[in-house]
């Protein structure tokens, strides 16, 4: 059974709900251009993203004089894509989808592989064929070299990208077994990539590259085929193996409507996603104009990005200096989510392991940075509280009566209500 | 400082009765702990070896022929690896240990394992963490140490993230990423209005978030009280692990009270060029725990601090085609300080009779566990554990 769909047009206090949820957050302008607008069309609006991309980016990580800070500018970048670009809810995706499809720059140090690799997130945030999403992954220089299967080679297996392309990526822990793990990485053999490799060519484009030679040719059983499977097929099998469903349905409720999503709400997105073979965009739609996504309020715990990105939009999207965000992204990382390096393979938990007392510490230096601090930016027009809080009645007004509108703005950016989404 | 402490403790929980900003089981037994004398000062810092440490490069079998054949590129060559026995010695890296090994108070354990291994990092990290094989619980053995000593703050991690080992059943036990930055500083002007914003009634997660904040106010709080008593006794080495190791004694030294703190090293998932990644690893390690060895030393704590590590699995005895290791089972934990019976525990891994290439674990962690938990804590294993544990006595 599909979700069903909310009913009835957007109040505002749904608008502000589906932008916090969608965009990160927005102002009351924008939460009022939504209402009286029916669910379908405004989440079909939301979606219908192309690649334009926020205009003056000051961050430019092709001209790194090293490793190291290409990969700041990087982070730096897509930051300032996250806090300007025209389309939040496709870098929302796409940061989910960084921490599905996980990659790390403790390991990936090459510029053009992470700018690649963030380009494919983009292009496939709301993707309509999950299995090429993730053949496409797999067969990307920064994944090649995260999980080793770069050095994977007939009669010398690595096993690392075999065993995390189920466990993590597709079908989840349970439905394989050790010999699947083996047999994929028989079948994964050969696929390499060309250019890039080492300190000195960080600036240096890759290609994937399959090496024939390389490449176990023989017989292999995966998830219950046998044949003499390649590595396209591995990925499909895992990919279009009906445990991936609940596992990307899950995954998705996790971005966008709950950190402890409904079972049965999640069972209906994993049909629709069988349904359709993997269309993550059909999922979504259904999703986001569903009456639980509206009925499940303040469930989630934002994460450090989401926090910070969700703070400079709902003041307005002000104008912050490039050296304010680079070290915001650095902030990030210090609160527990530092952009394209998770901590593990498995990324960010996120929920309440986003929550501890020296990140709390860091969201009240970050809310200072933003409102009573010297450098704070000048904001063209103080946010209402259904923009900070999401409803039209604050529930801080008896502590925030009587401060001035710098002090309100801080105290409502570290208050538990501004926290959750 | 026992009375401070005790003092804390009553406060804690005059100030939970006011707030509740603890969960209902933690205020009773801090009320009930602020009668009770804290018991011996002692404190157990856990190592997490992140990723999946190698143990047979770590603690060598040099004598053994099956592990040079089955290792032609990556094994320690013979005349590298720092003797111990006439069959097992160290890795080179971890030559700032050998001092503590000679004097007795550097302990190996070997063939360290559980039941059914999952050789997925997180599964078995969780089951260590847990200390539950069949991975039904969620709570962490130290968020039951919490419980069970009944002081939210009787254990801390150093470091940015909360491991689930320090998860109890409705809260987490602090992470201290700096301690010099472990406090709030508020906008001029908003002291009252920021007890007034964190006093408001709220529920579910919001709840969640308002307790956390006020806890986190009384952890800064006990923190900043006493850490300028700390002058450092060793040169630390520089690096993350150095810095949170240097914090972990400043907290000892300072008294702040904490039973148990833990500290983590990330990286060794070596799949691929391992020799490199390791040796450098193993070094940090070496360096960083000789340091605050030695800085205990210097503060006269040294009898009261054991260390204990670990890593969520070892690897494969044979190495892949990419002078790596994949994922294993059994590997070594160690354990170090003065309260340390040092020597091997356990026999070498026996090479020639693997489980699916794997070493097969002889010993449960939880025994190991047990250990400390009963032997320098002082704490009923059992309850902690759920269950009845042997292992090596390697508590003196």
């Amino acid at each position: 059974m599909p979700l069903p769909p909310l009913s009835r047009k957007l109040s505002a206090e749904d608008a502000a709900h589906l932008l916090r949820r969608t965009a990160f957050g927005a102002t009351d302008a924008g939460i009022r251009a939504l209402v009286g607008r029916p669910a379908h069309e405004v989440t079909r609006d939301l979606l219908s993203f192309g690649d334009e991309r926020a205009p003056g980016n000051p961050f430019d990580p092709s001209s790194a004089a090293t490793p190291g800070a290409g990969i700041q500018l990087t982070r730096a970048a897509w930051l300032y894509e996250l806090f300007y670009g025209p389309h939040p809810l496709r870098e929302l995706l796409a940061l989910a989808w960084s921490n599905h499809f996980v990659i790390g720059t403790d390991k990936v140090r090459n510029v053009p592989m992470l700018t690649a690799y963030l380009g494919l997130l983009r292009r496939h945030s709301a993707t309509t064929d999950f299995a090429r999403f993730t053949l496409e992954v797999a067969q990307s220089p920064a994944m090649l070299r995260y999980l080793d299967n770069d050095q994977n080679r007939k009669g010398r297996p690595n096993e690392n990208f075999s065993r995390e392309l189920l466990e993590l990526f597709t079908t989840g822990i349970g439905p394989y077994t050790e010999d699947d793990v083996r047999e994929g990485a028989r079948a994964l053999t050969g696929w390499s990539f060309e250019g890039g490799r080492g300190n000195q060519n960080f600036l240096q484009e890759a290609r994937f590259l399959f090496r024939p030679g390389q490449h176990d040719t023989g017989q292999k059983t995966y998830l219950g085929q046998s044949g003499n499977l390649g590595g396209e097929d591995v990925i499909r099998l895992a990919a279009t193996h009906p445990a991936t469903a609940p596992f990307i349905a899950r995954k998705l409720h996790r971005a966008l409507v709950a950190d402890e999503p409904d079972p049965a709400a999640v069972a209906a997105s994993a049909e629709t996603f069988r349904r359709t073979h993997g269309n993550v965009r059909a999922v979504l739609e259904e999703l986001l104009a569903s009456e639980h996504f509206y009925s499940r309020r303040a469930a989630i715990i934002r994460g450090p990005v989401a926090f910070i990105t969700g703070a400079v939009r709902t003041l307005g999207q002000p104008k912050l200096e490039a050296k304010q965000i680079l070290t915001l992204a650095q902030t990030a990382g210090r609160m527990g989510q530092l952009l394209l390096e998770p901590d593990t393979v498995k990324g960010w938990d996120g929920g309440r392991e986003w929550i501890n007392d020296t990140t709390l510490l860091l969201r009240m230096q970050v809310a200072a940075s933003l409102t009573t601090a010297g450098t704070a930016p000048k904001l063209e027009a103080q946010p209402s509280d259904l923009a900070l809080l999401g409803t039209e009645r604050s529930p801080l007004a008896g502590v925030t009566d009587g401060l001035n509108p710098k002090q309100r703005l801080y105290l409502t950016l570290i208050s538990p209500e501004f926290g959750l989404a | 400082m026992t009375v401070d402490r005790r003092d804390f403790l009553k406060y804690s929980a005059l100030a939970v009765a006011a707030t509740s900003g603890m969960p209902g089981f933690l205020a009773r037994a801090a009320a009930q702990a602020a009668t009770q004398p804290a018991a011996g000062g002692k404190t157990l810092v856990v190592i997490q070896l992140t990723g999946g440490n190698d143990g047979l490069n770590t603690l060598v079998p040099y004598s053994n022929g099956a592990y040079y054949a089955a290792r032609p590129n990556i094994a320690i060559p013979r005349k590298d690896v720092l003797t111990l026995t006439p069959d097992l010695g160290m890795h080179p890296s971890l030559k700032p240990l050998m001092p503590l090994w000679e004097s007795g108070h550097l302990a190996w354990m070997e063939n360290v394992g559980y039941p059914n291994p999952n050789r997925s990092h997180f599964a078995s990290m969780a089951i260590w963490h847990t200390a539950d094989p069949t991975q039904a619980q969620a709570e962490g053995w130290i968020g039951r140490v919490a419980e069970k000593i009944g002081d939210p703050f009787c254990a801390s991690n150093l470091g940015g993230t909360t491991p689930q080992a320090l998860r109890a059943s409705e809260f987490s036990l602090p992470s201290i990423d700096r301690v010099d930055s472990f406090q709030v500083r508020l906008p001029a002007g908003l002291d009252g209005a920021f007890e007034r914003l964190l006093n408001l009634p709220r529920e579910g997660e919001a709840d969640y978030l308002g307790r956390a904040a006020r806890q986190m106010v009384a952890n800064t709080r006990e923190v900043q009280a006493n850490v300028a008593k700390y002058r450092p006794g060793a040169k630390y080495p520089e690096g993350r692990f150095g810095l949170n190791l240097q914090d972990a004694a400043r907290l000892i030294a300072a008294g702040t009270g904490q039973r148990v703190l833990y500290v983590s090293l990330g990286g060794f998932d070596t799949h691929a060029g391992q020799r490199a990644e390791q040796d450098e690893l193993l070094a940090t390690l070496a360096s960083g725990l000789a340091a605050f060895q030695a800085d205990l030393e210097a503060q006269g704590l040294a009898d009261r601090v054991i260390v204990m590590g670990f890593s969520e699995f070892g690897r494969r005895v044979a190495e892949n085609g990419s002078a790596g290791t994949d994922h294993g089972q059994g590997s070594v934990m160690f354990a170090l300080g003065q309260g340390v019976k040092g020597g091997i525990h356990g026999d070498s891994p026996d090479l020639e009779n693997l489980a699916d290439g794997d070493i097969r674990y002889r010993q449960d962690f939880r025994g190991v566990y047990a250990g400390a938990l009963t032997h320098w804590l002082g704490l009923n294993a059992r309850d902690i554990l759920r269950g009845d544990f042997a292992g090596p006595e390697w508590v003196a």
